[in-house]
């Protein structure tokens, strides 16, 4: 009896020997992965990016294809928004086009001064995942660096590249839960001064609008777009826009529901400005 | 286990981890997307026979690795969280044996729910704690979302896993 207890004691001696070496060898692997881990991935993406590229074409189309027959329903519900929505917005081209020639002159060298000095990459989007990062096929071998901000055609802001590997890149979301960004309030009411505000990322594409001063006045549809005190993008890049306002007077600040202006389902291709200098 | 059996499992794992960071992507649900690679991974290990458990230790480091480089953080992660996993899966199922069918969906869906929130929440505290971005850990309506539509995935999976093996005898 006592022999067959020496033996079950040493068998599981062994036993938890047998798991210390493994889980030792585990690690020391991952180690040396680790020491690789940009290579590695560099030369996965490489790999994938083709496939990648085509599923993320076909995910689009065929998401599309669904959601013309979900949104059926609503889309009676949805013409009439749009009908009133564009009432307004005639209202406000009449008000801009008479304010337009006035300043044409002026827009045109603040656009120029905006947009031309900067230098984009164009980048092919493969991938999202979970935490608000997306794949895009254009890495360090393509001038892309950490911190760059990503922009689509319509100067949408999508948010900052993270990661850089040879071949390519991971872009760290506006929405993503620890982004924050400098915001300034485009109010429908020209006449009324802007208002400061920061977007927090609140995950799964979408992002809210807090520290706003509870005297200002916030509109519905108002337009949020990058701050000139924001120090990691350019200025006047388009962010969202205001869909719920949130008011409590016992708090310093208010804070809104926003809808982003980035869609990731629709974003094909998103521009890295290669050259913007980050203040200090 | 023969050389096929390794190599069409390695492409399936990696075929999975493509599907879901690329097409799936436009699926998303309160902007979660299914994991379909910790969902096969999952399901490999629940059908593991009781003399055949060192095969956990394949499906964890592969399904691992295909997480792990699709993802922004280090390596090396999800390979010990699915190790852990599977480990704690074959002791679970070997105390819950005494039914006719060893592997029965009553089983399946409670344990993959189980599973599946221990695998987020180490996740969670790990990209927290060690890695740069700092994401915060929270339970919200996405996280319940992610669940739900997980949960949907694994149970089709199961049925057409069962189907297949009926079918193949």
């Amino acid at each position: 009896m006592n022999s067959f207890k020496n033996f079950s004691v040493k068998q599981k001696g062994k036993n938890w020997l047998k798991l210390l070496i493994g889980a030792v060898a585990l690690l020391f692997f991952l180690a040396i992965l680790n020491f690789f881990v940009s290579s590695v991935k560099n030369y996965f993406y490489a790999l994938s990016s083709p496939i990648q590229k085509t599923f993320w074409s076909a995910g689009e189309s065929s998401s599309s294809f669904f959601s013309s027959f979900l949104k059926a329903g609503s889309l009676l519900e949805e013409n009439e928004n749009l009908k009133t929505e564009n009432q307004k917005l005639f209202s406000q081209v009449a008000f801009l086009q008479s304010v337009e020639q006035g300043n044409q002159a002026q827009s045109e060298f603040s656009a120029s001064c905006q947009n031309n000095g900067f230098k984009f990459v164009m980048a092919g989007v493969v991938g999202l995942d979970d935490n608000d990062m997306l794949s895009i096929n254009k890495g360090s071998a393509d001038g892309i660096s950490e911190g760059m901000p990503v922009i689509n055609q319509q100067n949408v802001l999508f948010g900052k590249v993270f990661k850089v590997y040879k071949n390519f890149s991971q872009i760290i979301l506006i929405s993503n839960k620890s982004s924050v960004i400098n915001v300034k309030i485009m109010q429908t009411d020209s006449s009324n001064p802007e208002i400061d505000g920061v977007v927090k990322g609140s995950g799964g594409s979408s992002a809210y609008l807090d520290l706003i001063p509870i005297d200002k006045d916030i509109n519905f549809q108002d337009v949020l777009v990058t701050s000139a005190i924001e120090k990691y993008f350019p200025k006047d890049l388009l962010v969202g826009k205001i869909t719920q306002k949130e008011k409590d007077d016992q708090k310093p600040f208010q804070e809104a529901s926003i809808q982003l202006f980035f869609d990731i389902k629709t974003a094909d291709n998103l521009f890295v400005i290669t050259n913007f200098k980050q203040a200090d | 286990m023969s050389w096929q059996k390794p190599l069409l499992i390695i492409l399936l794992f990696y075929f999975f981890a493509l599907l879901q960071s690329s097409f799936l992507a436009h699926f998303s649900l309160f902007g979660t997307i299914p994991n379909l690679v910790f969902t096969l991974f999952f399901l490999l290990v629940f059908f593991i026979k009781k003399n055949e458990n060192y095969q956990a230790v394949f499906f964890a480091f592969i399904a691992g690795i295909f997480l792990d480089i699709f993802s922004y953080a280090y390596m090396g992660p999800s390979i010990i969280f699915l190790l852990i996993i599977g480990f704690l899966l074959k002791k679970t199922q070997f105390l819950l044996k005494n039914r006719e069918d060893n592997y029965p969906f009553v089983y399946f869906l409670p344990l993959f729910l189980a599973y599946f929130i221990v695998y987020q929440v180490l996740l969670m505290v790990y990209l927290r704690f060690f890695d740069l971005s700092h994401t915060l850990i929270s339970f919200d309506l996405r996280f319940i979302a992610g669940i739900v539509y997980n949960l949907i995935f694994a149970s089709m999976f199961y049925s057409i896993y069962k189907k297949w093996a009926k079918s193949i005898g």
